[in-house]
């Protein structure tokens, strides 16, 4: 019974979390940085974290923040990365050509 | 030495608190956090759903970090940066159109 629901806990998670814009954005982290386990341990904790308020909170955080603010904030963060990076492409390209 | 190290330091704690906000915030509400709710309601058995939830997060992580680290080793870091950053921005414009589908 309890290795059922560990099992199916798993694989539920796992497989909606294969793809999702989670895992593009920590591969996208290590990526462009040295320090892989930085990212690991960071999104790892992030993740546990949010995970441990899910359980928690018996209702989503949604019902303390509305869904609204946490997509445009989530929104604006992942634009601020992507054009931050967008911009470090060519900044590079320019500093090599030079 | 010892100033490289102050900088070593300070570089590996900013990339921990870049991705803990990022990811924190990308994952609140999100649906695997609900799947994990709804789980968790529907065994009566939190401790051992956030236990499964969380080593399958645990090891989606790694393999995104792995991939990362396989893409960065594979091409150019000029291009990894051009098109992850084309992936992110389009991320957000896809979340930005969730919101407006769901409240428009």
């Amino acid at each position: 019974m309890i290795i059922n629901l560990l099992i199916s806990s798993f694989i539920t998670i796992f497989i909606a979390e294969l793809g999702d814009k989670t895992q593009i954005a920590t591969l996208t982290l290590s990526g462009n940085s040295k320090r892989p386990w930085a990212v690991f341990l960071g999104s790892a904790s992030a993740l546990i974290l949010a995970t441990l308020l899910g359980v928690l909170a018996g209702g989503s955080i949604s019902t303390f923040i509305p869904e609204i603010y946490l997509k445009l904030i989530a929104s604006i963060t992942f634009l601020i990365i992507g054009s931050r990076l967008i911009y470090d492409s060519f900044n590079l390209d320019e500093n090599k050509t030079t | 030495m010892p100033k490289e190290k102050d900088e070593l330091e300070k570089n590996f704690l900013s990339i921990f608190i870049t991705s803990f906000t990022t990811i924190f915030i990308a994952e609140l509400g999100d649906k695997t956090q609900l799947a994990t709710l709804m789980l968790s309601a529907e065994s009566g058995r939190p401790l051992i759903v956030f236990i499964g939830s969380s080593f399958a997060l645990l090891c989606s992580s790694i393999a995104g970090v792995l991939i990362g680290k396989w893409l960065s080793s594979m091409i150019s870091k000029e291009r990894l940066s051009f098109f992850t950053g084309l992936l992110m921005t389009m991320i957000s414009i896809w979340i930005g159109y969730t919101i407006y589908t769901i409240y428009y």
